[in-house]
């Protein structure tokens, strides 16, 4: 295959010169065809384009172009997580994309909509009337053994008309060149949300090969699919909800990705509701209406009234809502029954009977051991076939979730696998062996073929279906492409629908494939609105840490003069920082006396709830599930936070400077939150966290360092802590005296940092946000806001004695408890629902 | 024979309930040999919605929503059955084990009454090995159904022990099988765990048995409780047959059927979930009274 590449100036152009240097070394495997190189050993002409304008780059310019799509997948935080693995990983992009010729392409949507197309006229049948079933063309038991059958749905009608909206198929090309179906995805199929996001890094790093090679976009895919979801609600501006099982998924970012992306809310079971006949979502302004679910959730843990009992990612009574026909579900509760193996074989039949058509795409010979001949065919041959679960992933009796292989198995095993195939056929399927095609992957400066499996996304339209051009590929780093799952050194790839003419100009317009960010729907669940004021809490803490931290480790003016001026029973201001840190849990007893060794505790520790890395980790921790309101900056901002604070610092200095360092990132982001966060996506809530906690620690601060014998270097430390050195000086020109420190911390109304401005604007936000109650009455949070407002209005600094001090934090702590209380019902002094328990 | 049945069930609550959403199952159904002549349920606090709806097996199943807050929440059903089974020879015979399991694989229904419902595992009965094992033991090659599946009844009768106390309603079918101790509703897995393993169809069957009194005492008003046992398809012609591995028996006319599903989660009489109080106390009292 070596020199299809050489033209008359190869030996001249150093691009070419590279392209033929890697075409040569390019080893396809042998007998398995290829996406690069055609049966014919030529380059298929789309490759050939590309390859072309890739070799122009310089060798660093490419590196570079790597690094940067890198780059951005980490700062966006693109990540996904293996299954039973606690830790995000960060998302493996293959930097070459998978490049399909347009003609290709064509033939390969419109069988997916044909499969599509009949996999919806299926569930009707078996759901509905049962025609298929009663006449033979679908054996019962190919049904039955599937737990994704829904017995609760049956003869029920789907909401808006169609049991499936999204529809996903694995493909690969087979050894005959046409490109095979592996799999049907119904149930609620996954990574579109990560090819999104691959096109979006891919098409920035490389953004002028990205437009030379006429590269079909993806967002109208993404905006046909949500106008669809749209028109299938019951009026005219639906709310439509995203159901995920929570930021512990695997998958969740995706979640957070599309949710954002389409403007949908983000919701787990717990914030939605069943009242009368409809799904409610619990808001801070009381129950919404929610008009359409499109569901990441599988469909047994959907109710636990219902189906799983034990399921706690569900709306108790969501199935009866159904049968109401109060909510749209998408997909279809139940839809997944058609992901079995077991009714592959079956569907060219089926095509014919209800399509009046033949199936255009092939799918992997599939034989069904339920049916004798089926089940003898596959025993007769054992070695041939490899064997897989005819339902679910795994092979009933046999250990993981991949296929059996007889031919590797010990004689003892392989007769299990044998009678156990004889006794319960029904459980297995045999699945012929193909070996799928290859495509160039980029390793240590040169192209290798890789296995992949596609995986083709199709949203049903009111014009029919329509297909994303492009996909989520998996690249293998093993020669069954079939194993392919993101666990196991699996990389992902872009996938490029390539033009030889130019795509319409309409559709040209960006060159990278931005992504336009939606409004988010106007109101704020309850969970999203707690999780906001946390994570306010808990950036504002660490500040508190922060600047404690910082003040420990920076001499202040009077330092070295020994004790203070004060009662000699005083401790010295030191001593009173530390006695703080140890109070809030940021460092322990036993290192009191150094403060160099605190300092580094309340920084660094992992062990210690209070410190500064533990307070970011806890607000890292609450950010994750709240992906779809924050901008990737202020992810950003809180992931180098912790990155930094993870890293041990070297001495004192180090300490003192990544606490700076760290208080000037606090600030970017609040600089962030304020500027860019939407206000109708609970900026307020963010706010009223940070507020409150900031009152609460001046408060203490205040009692702490300006008591009633406080002396100048008490005081001093005061100042710096709330960040008014400089407005003291230029108020007054002697040193720090106690009344008007106290002033200035807790009362002055213009100080950004008192308490009393925290109070202040916590009113303005309570009076802004929605009355639950009708009665008329003023609320409990605006109560105490209120009056702690007059209070502070009218105090005066010379009788803030500690003791008014004490009371005033507590009346503080108490209004931080009434937001949680009145505006997140599930806070934690909430009930959940339980299930009934014991055998009636 | 005819049947009064009363079944209350009583939850007590450490502290107030907002919010309750349960699923009764207590009517008796009618049909295989059994007639439902009354049936009312009351229910304390009142609810402010019922429905009442068949599920997919057939069983009349009533949505109950409470908005009161309450303390506690009892739900007594009361129901008069007239039962006249006609009770199978234990010796009468019947199709090979295997050709019956065949016959279920190639089954054209989807129905409750189809047997193919019931050779899967369920979401409380999985099929395992060493209980497949066990089971298969009574079923040597070419035998009888009946026979085979009355000999493993009574060995599950007389290998394991019952005993009230050893489990709970979540312990695991594993546990059950490992230990050889349970309640009627441990058992009814077991044997139906068994039967699917070797891919024959058993049902979960949800229901009363009268007991007699011992000689000369009288009968103890409210010391039964629901019952639990298997059903089995014994092939085309025989059809679906009761078994009782909690005592030996086939079913006759001193049981009364509740309702039939592929284990005890499809049949629980009374379900919910509730908004409130962590700490609950569930009392049930059955008593099933002979009228004539």
């Amino acid at each position: 295959m070596a020199g299809h590449a050489g033209s008359q100036d190869s030996k001249t152009r150093p691009g070419q010169r590279r392209m033929a240097q890697w075409t040569r070394d390019y080893a396809r495997l042998p007998g398995i065809p290829d996406e690069y190189i055609g049966q014919d050993g030529a380059p298929r002409p789309a490759w050939a384009r590309f390859f072309d304008a890739f070799a122009a780059l310089s060798p660093a310019d490419i590196e570079r172009r790597f690094a940067s799509a890198d780059r951005h997948l980490r700062e966006a935080g693109v990540t996904y997580r293996a299954p039973g693995e606690t830790a995000d990983r960060l998302w493996p992009l293959s930097h070459l994309p998978l490049i399909i010729d347009e003609t290709d392409w064509r033939q390969l949507t419109t069988g997916i909509a044909q499969r599509a197309q009949l996999l919806e006229m299926i569930l009707r049948d078996l759901y509905g009337e049962g025609r298929l079933v009663a006449d033979g063309s679908v054996p019962a038991a190919a049904i039955a053994g599937s737990n994704e059958y829904l017995r609760a749905v049956c003869g029920v009608k789907p909401p808006g008309g169609r049991y499936l909206h999204l529809y996903a198929a694995d493909v690969g090309r087979g050894p005959d060149g046409r490109w095979w179906v592996l799999s049907d995805r119904t149930q609620a199929p996954s990574g579109a949300g990560y090819a999104l996001e691959n096109r979006l890094v891919l098409s920035r790093a490389f953004s002028n090969l990205y437009k030379s090679m006429n590269v079909e976009r993806v967002a109208p895919f993404f905006e046909a699919f949500r106008d669809a979801l749209r028109a299938s609600a019951d009026r005219d501006e639906p709310r439509i909800g995203l159901l995920t099982p929570g930021a512990f998924n695997e998958t969740y970012f995706e979640h957070a990705t599309i949710a954002r992306y389409l403007g949908f809310l983000l919701v787990e079971g717990d914030d939605l509701a069943v009242s009368g006949d409809r799904i409610h979502i619990r808001t801070v302004a009381g129950l919404k209406r929610l008009d359409v679910l499109l569901r990441r959730v599988d469909s047994n843990f959907l109710d636990p009234l219902e189906l799983d009992a034990s399921s706690h990612l569900g709306v108790p009574g969501l199935i009866d809502v159904l049968r109401k026909s109060g909510v749209v579900v998408a997909n279809m509760p139940g839809s997944g029954v058609l992901e079995a193996r077991a009714l592959l074989g079956f569907l060219p039949n089926l095509c014919r009977r209800l399509l009046s058509e033949d199936l255009l795409m092939p799918h992997i010979a599939t034989w069904w051991c339920g049916q004798k001949s089926a089940r003898e065919e596959v025993l007769s041959r054992l070695d041939d076939f490899a064997i897989e679960g005819a339902y679910g992933r795994a092979v009933p009796g046999f250990p993981g979730s991949g296929p059996v292989l007889a031919g590797e198995l010990s004689p003892p095993e392989r007769e299990r696998l044998r009678s156990a195939i004889s006794d319960r056929g029904i459980d297995f399927v045999g699945q012929e062996l193909v070996r799928l095609s290859t495509t160039p992957t980029w390793e240590n400066g040169r192209i290798t073929p890789r296995p992949f499996v596609l995986r083709v996304f199709a949203a049903a339209t009111p014009n029919g279906w329509t297909i994303l051009p492009g996909g989520f590929c998996r690249i293998a780093d093993q020669p069954d492409a079939r194993a392919v799952s993101m666990g196991d050194g699996a990389r992902a790839a872009d996938v490029w629908v390539v033009s030889d003419k130019p795509i319409a100009a309409s559709t040209l317009l960006p060159a990278a494939d931005t992504v336009r960010i939606r409004r988010i729907a106007g109101v704020v669940p309850s969970r999203a609105a707690d999780n906001l004021f946390w994570l306010g809490r808990y950036l504002e803490r660490a500040e508190a840490t922060l600047r404690l931290i910082r003040a420990l480790g920076t001499p202040t003016r009077d330092s070295g003069k020994g004790a203070p001026s004060g009662a000699s029973t005083a401790l010295h201001s030191v001593e009173r920082i530390q006695r703080l840190l140890v109070t809030w849990g940021a460092t322990s007893q036993a290192s009191r006396a150094n403060s160099a060794k605190v300092a580094a505790e309340a920084l660094q520790s992992a062990e210690k709830f209070g410190s500064a890395l533990s307070l970011l980790r806890s607000a890292q921790r609450t950010a994750t599930s709240l992906r779809e309101r924050l901008s990737p900056d202020a992810w950003q901002v809180i992931t180098e936070m912790v990155e930094r604070l993870s890293v041990e610092a070297d001495d004192d200095d180090g300490i003192v400077s990544a606490a700076e360092l760290s208080l000037q990132e606090l600030a970017s982001f609040a600089g962030l939150a304020q500027e860019n966060m939407n206000r109708a996506a609970g900026w307020r809530f963010l706010e009223m966290g940070r507020r409150a906690e900031r009152a609460i620690n001046t408060a203490r601060f205040a009692r702490q360092f300006a008591y009633d014998e406080a002396g100048d270097e008490d005081l001093d430390v005061l100042l710096t802590l709330v960040d008014c050195q400089i407005t003291y000086r230029s108020r007054y020109l002697v040193g720090p005296a106690l009344a008007p420190v106290r002033d200035l911390a807790v009362l002055d109304p213009y100080n950004p940092r008192s308490v009393a401005f925290q109070v202040a604007a916590l009113n303005e936000h309570i009076a802004s946000l929605p009355s639950l109650k009708e009665h008329g009455l003023i609320e409990r949070p605006q109560r105490l806001a209120v009056a702690l407002q007059a209070m502070l209005t009218t105090a005066e600094a010379a009788a803030l004695d500690v003791k008014a001090l004490f009371a005033l934090e507590q009346d503080l702590l108490n209004l931080a408890d009434a937001i949680g209380l009145h505006y997140f019902p599930h806070g934690p002094n909430a009930s959940r629902p339980e299930k009934l328990t014991g055998l009636a | 024979m005819i049947y009064d049945i009363r079944h209350v069930t009583t939850y007590s609550y450490e502290s107030p309930v907002s919010f309750a959403r349960c699923s009764l199952r207590l009517e008796p159904r009618s049909g295989d040999g059994q007639q439902l002549v009354s049936h009312s349920v009351e229910i304390r606090p009142k609810p402010a919605e019922r429905t009442i709806r068949r599920d997919f097996f057939g069983t009349h199943t009533e949505s109950v929503l409470i908005e009161t807050a309450h303390r506690s929440l009892r739900i007594d059903s009361r129901s008069r059955v007239q039962v006249a089974r006609q009770a199978l020879a234990r010796t009468a015979p019947s199709p090979s084990w295997e050709s019956v399991r065949d016959v279920a694989f190639e089954a054209s229904s989807l129905g409750p009454a189809s047997p193919v419902g019931y050779v899967f595992a369920s979401s409380l009965v999985p099929v395992l090995g060493p209980v497949t094992a066990y089971a298969a033991a009574s079923f040597p090659q070419g035998q009888g159904i009946l026979v085979s599946a009355i000999d493993l009844m009574h060995r599950i009768r007389h290998e394991f022990k019952y005993d009230p106390k050893a489990t709970v309603i979540s312990t695991p079918l594993r546990e059950v099988f490992e230990k050889r101790h349970g309640v009627c509703q441990d058992f009814a897995h077991v044997m139906i765990a068994g039967l699917r393993g070797l891919g024959l169809p058993a049902a979960y069957v949800s229901g009363y048995l009268r007991t007699y009194p011992p000689a000369g005492q009288p009968r103890l008003q409210g010391a039964d409780a629901t019952h639990a046992w298997v059903s089995v398809w014994c092939g085309s012609e025989i059809g679906w047959i009761g078994f009782d591995p909690t005592n030996d028996l086939l079913v006759e006319n001193d049981h009364i059927i509740l309702a039939v599903g592929r284990d005890f989660s499809d049949v629980s009489p009374v379900d919910g979930i509730i908004v409130g109080s962590r700490k609950q106390k569930l009392a049930v009292a059955v008593d099933v009274v002979p009228v004539e």
